[in-house]
């Protein structure tokens, strides 16, 4: 038997497809069925599902999520629960038992849970000067429920679970990037529907105080603490305070709402 | 949103850098193939006749290579969707390669290498979070020096 020395000229063992390629077509496909199925799901739950939850439902659901806040009535929760009481009488939706409730924590957050419960953070709270600015953002929490958001994110939020913990199972480098591609897709959702609930806040101001003075107060001074770069809140779940301020005077402008006089915060200690 | 730049920039790191590696190792590859090119390597177990052998002697080589974080990830996104996994080609062609390479290496001066065979290892760890993606190649096989050239 001769031997015939060969050397490889070509290689038969390996693909010639780039990697590139070969990358973007896989997170394309992935990520594009992933989103497909995200959307298809939430917005089942959003228009079928949501509409049918009856007020019991949500009221049981709430008082799971109030297990965490405290339920105390100080005169700062009454005096809050008034300028509430004040707005709801002029929301024209209102079906449930609107409630305050204040967290001692120092974010500047407010939330509204299923069963018509507002939480306040003091860190919030700490920082607003004028009742009217204050009622702006109880505005915002009301345009929440008006809008039922406060259930749909619950379900959308369920379905993303869902979604990552079933379809990728463990927390890999490639499920987190998954999971953070359609976090992405819902903050883009999400900031639509805050832009959409300070439009119905500042309906609101206006309905019930005559005038909007204090709306964009809020915003501006948060902007003022933190300036931020213009990508920061691109993906963000609110849309940037400066925005918020934006979108705010056009409505005013537009609407041609009154500038009155603002009610300084009387808060009971 | 820093886990993400974090994420996005290992996965550069890793293209660039796997690339330049992968390219560099292919091209010591194929300069030493050429140059070890007159030892003849088979796998055929037919040996010379016994009075024609001077010395003969077993040959080892072994190579360990590990995957990029680029290919960590096309490969954990092939593995959702199936099909060929071409992230590892690269990585397997090139271990083997390099053991067969390094197996010769340690049969210089004698005149043919009989009875090769090429085995394989996965080295990975699936439980931490950033599994280490490795695998090893181990080529054997006898060398045998004759009394005198063929």
């Amino acid at each position: 038997m001769k031997y015939t020395p060969k050397l490889l000229t070509k290689n038969v063992n390996t693909s010639t497809t780039h990697p590139l390629r070969e990358f973007a077509i896989l997170t394309g496909g992935i990520l594009g069925a992933l989103i497909l199925v995200y959307v298809l799901l939430g917005f089942a739950l959003e228009w079928v599902v949501v509409p049918r939850i009856p007020q019991s439902v949500e009221r049981s659901l709430g008082e799971l999520f109030l297990g965490n806040y405290a339920v105390e009535d100080s005169p700062e929760r009454q005096y809050l629960q008034g300028i509430l009481d004040r707005l709801v009488e002029h929301e024209p939706s209102q079906t449930l038992d609107y409630q305050i409730h204040v967290e001692e924590n120092p974010m500047v957050n407010a939330m509204a849970l299923p069963g018509g419960h507002i939480v306040l953070y003091q860190g919030l709270l700490d920082r607003v000067e004028s009742e009217n600015e204050l009622a702006m953002i109880l505005g915002h929490e009301l345009g929440h429920f008006a809008e039922r958001h406060h259930l749909k994110g619950l379900g959308r939020g369920l379905v993303l679970l869902v979604l990552s913990a079933t379809l990728l199972g463990d927390q890999s480098g490639i499920t987190q990037f998954l999971q953070d591609s359609l976090a992405r897709v819902e903050s883009r959702f999400s900031q639509r529907q805050e832009q959409q609930v300070d439009e119905f806040g500042l309906h609101l101001l206006q309905k019930t105080y005559h005038h909007v003075a204090g709306a964009t107060d809020f915003f501006e001074r948060i902007q003022k603490e933190e300036p931020e770069g213009p990508l920061s809140y691109f993906f963000a779940s609110h849309p940037s305070p400066a925005n918020r301020v934006d979108f705010l005077n056009e409505l005013i402008a537009s609407a041609q709402y009154p500038i009155g006089e603002k009610t300084p915060l009387d808060l009971p200690e | 949103m820093l886990d993400l730049a974090l994420f996005l920039s290992l996965l550069t790191i890793g293209y660039f850098a796997g690339r330049v590696t992968e390219h560099r190792h292919y091209k010591s590859i194929l300069l030493r193939e050429k140059a070890s090119l007159r030892l003849p390597t088979v796998t055929s177990n037919m040996l010379p006749e016994v009075d024609q052998i001077a010395k003969s002697f077993l040959v080892t080589g072994s190579c360990v290579i590990s995957i990029d974080y680029f290919k960590r990830i096309l490969a954990g996104l092939r593995n959702i969707m199936g099909g060929r996994m071409t992230a590892y080609e690269t990585l397997i062609d090139r271990a083997r390669r390099e053991a067969i390479l390094r197996m010769k290496y340690e049969a210089l001066g004698s005149h043919i290498i009989v009875n090769t065979r090429v085995e394989t290892a996965s080295i990975f760890s699936s439980t931490s979070q950033n599994g280490i993606g490795s695998v090893e190649v181990f080529a054997y096989g006898t060398a045998i020096k004759l009394k005198k050239t063929l």
